[in-house]
């Protein structure tokens, strides 16, 4: 790893300035599968590391999911839910997906921007999720040409706690520079089956925000801590700044998954 | 004498046989799945991600029988005819880079 971008982690780490961060998940529980399978996918607009308050999901605007370099819309698949928070409930979204052969399969989802009140902007987060079937892979490395995306150098699905994990922020296919990078995991349980956050907390919730800055050629590299679900927001990185007259956030998410090498 | 080289090779073959579920570097891969209809379908690869195009495959019967042979297509493909009872695929990749699979786990 380059000093550089350990030392520019550590400083933005320390200098982290606004609370905590909105988080776009797509989420399944089982990224890495031996056998075929039914995907359940929940798609919730939270706050997962404070598990604090659930926003509404607007009708997303596309839900896809790459394979060997081929997209399939599954927009149709998707479900209007009710999501129960910690301390609110929300409009969410679920759906099924079958996955049969192996490989990398990436779910992208590009959703109706949020109007953040308390800002008074709007909020986008493209974001991807990864599941890998019969340890073939087949494209996690690959940019799949989005507006803005985080480009993992690292397998999503398989990270281990105490290593780290590389990404490489994208703008319109480009590395986006001194971007700033927000990251969090989910600090709760998720029940699938009744649609809820669990009210208790897993893990601590840092003072600050945790923060990474892109280098110049887009990079950012974070040590995972702790194992779990691990989501990364690089904000404002999409070419797109304004909707409907009011300052838009465009941002990069991807999920990761973490496990302890035991 | 067996060059230092060729005895790590042959143990890392070793501990690749040893570990078939797990994947390390150039661990071959392979699954089958009942198509309906009569056949079964497999596919191959390598956790690198390489191509299995032109691996040997066969099926055995449950008494060690080869009941039919073939070589992975350019998609790394072999379909084939299901045998009547049990049967085991073998993806044959070289020494110490097989994969055998029941017909117990072949399923729809």
């Amino acid at each position: 790893m380059k000093k550089t971008i350990l030392v520019s982690a550590l400083a933005a780490l320390s200098a982290a300035g606004a609370a905590h961060a909105h988080f776009q998940l797509v989420y399944t529980p089982d990224v890495m599968l031996e056998k075929p399978a039914d995907l359940d996918l929940k798609l919730v607009f939270g706050h997962p590391m404070e598990n604090g308050h659930t926003m509404d999901m607007g009708q997303p605007k596309e839900f896809f999911v790459t394979f060997k370099g081929r997209k399939t819309d599954i927009t149709n698949e998707l479900k209007p839910i009710t999501w129960q928070g910690a301390h609110s409930e929300a409009m969410a979204y679920e759906a099924s997906y079958k996955v049969r052969r192996n490989g990398d399969y990436i779910f992208t989802l590009i959703p109706e921007p949020y109007m953040e009140g308390s800002e008074d902007i709007y909020i986008q987060q493209i974001t991807k999720s990864y599941i890998n079937k019969g340890a073939m892979p087949t494209g996690w490395n690959e940019p799949l040409g989005l507006p803005t995306e985080i480009l993992p150098l690292n397998k999503p699905y398989q990270v281990f706690a105490g290593s780290t994990f590389t990404g490489q922020l994208l703008s319109e296919g480009k590395p986006a520079a001194g971007v700033e990078c927000e990251i969090e995991y989910i600090n709760t349980d998720i029940d699938m089956d009744g649609n809820a956050f669990d009210e208790n907390n897993k893990g601590p919730v840092p003072d600050t925000a945790i923060v990474a800055m892109t280098d110049d050629n887009g990079m950012f590299t974070f040590g995972i801590p702790r194992p779990g679900v691990w989501g990364f927001a690089c904000l404002g990185s999409g070419p797109e700044k304004e909707y409907q007259g009011k300052e838009l956030s465009q941002d990069a998410v991807i999920w990761i998954n973490a496990t302890a090498l035991q | 004498m067996m060059p230092t080289r060729l005895y790590l090779s042959l143990g890392l073959a070793l501990g690749f046989a040893l570990a078939s579920t797990t994947s390390f570097a150039h661990t071959p891969l392979c699954s089958c799945y009942d198509m309906g209809g009569g056949t079964v379908l497999c596919e191959g690869g390598f956790s690198d991600g390489s191509s299995a195009a032109g691996v040997d495959i066969r099926v055995v019967d449950g008494n060690d029988n080869v009941v039919l042979e073939g070589v992975m297509s350019e998609f790394s493909e072999f379909e084939f005819d299901k045998p009547q009872g049990d049967y085991m695929v073998v993806f044959d990749a070289g020494p110490g880079h097989a994969v055998e699979i029941d017909s117990d786990d072949i399923v729809e």
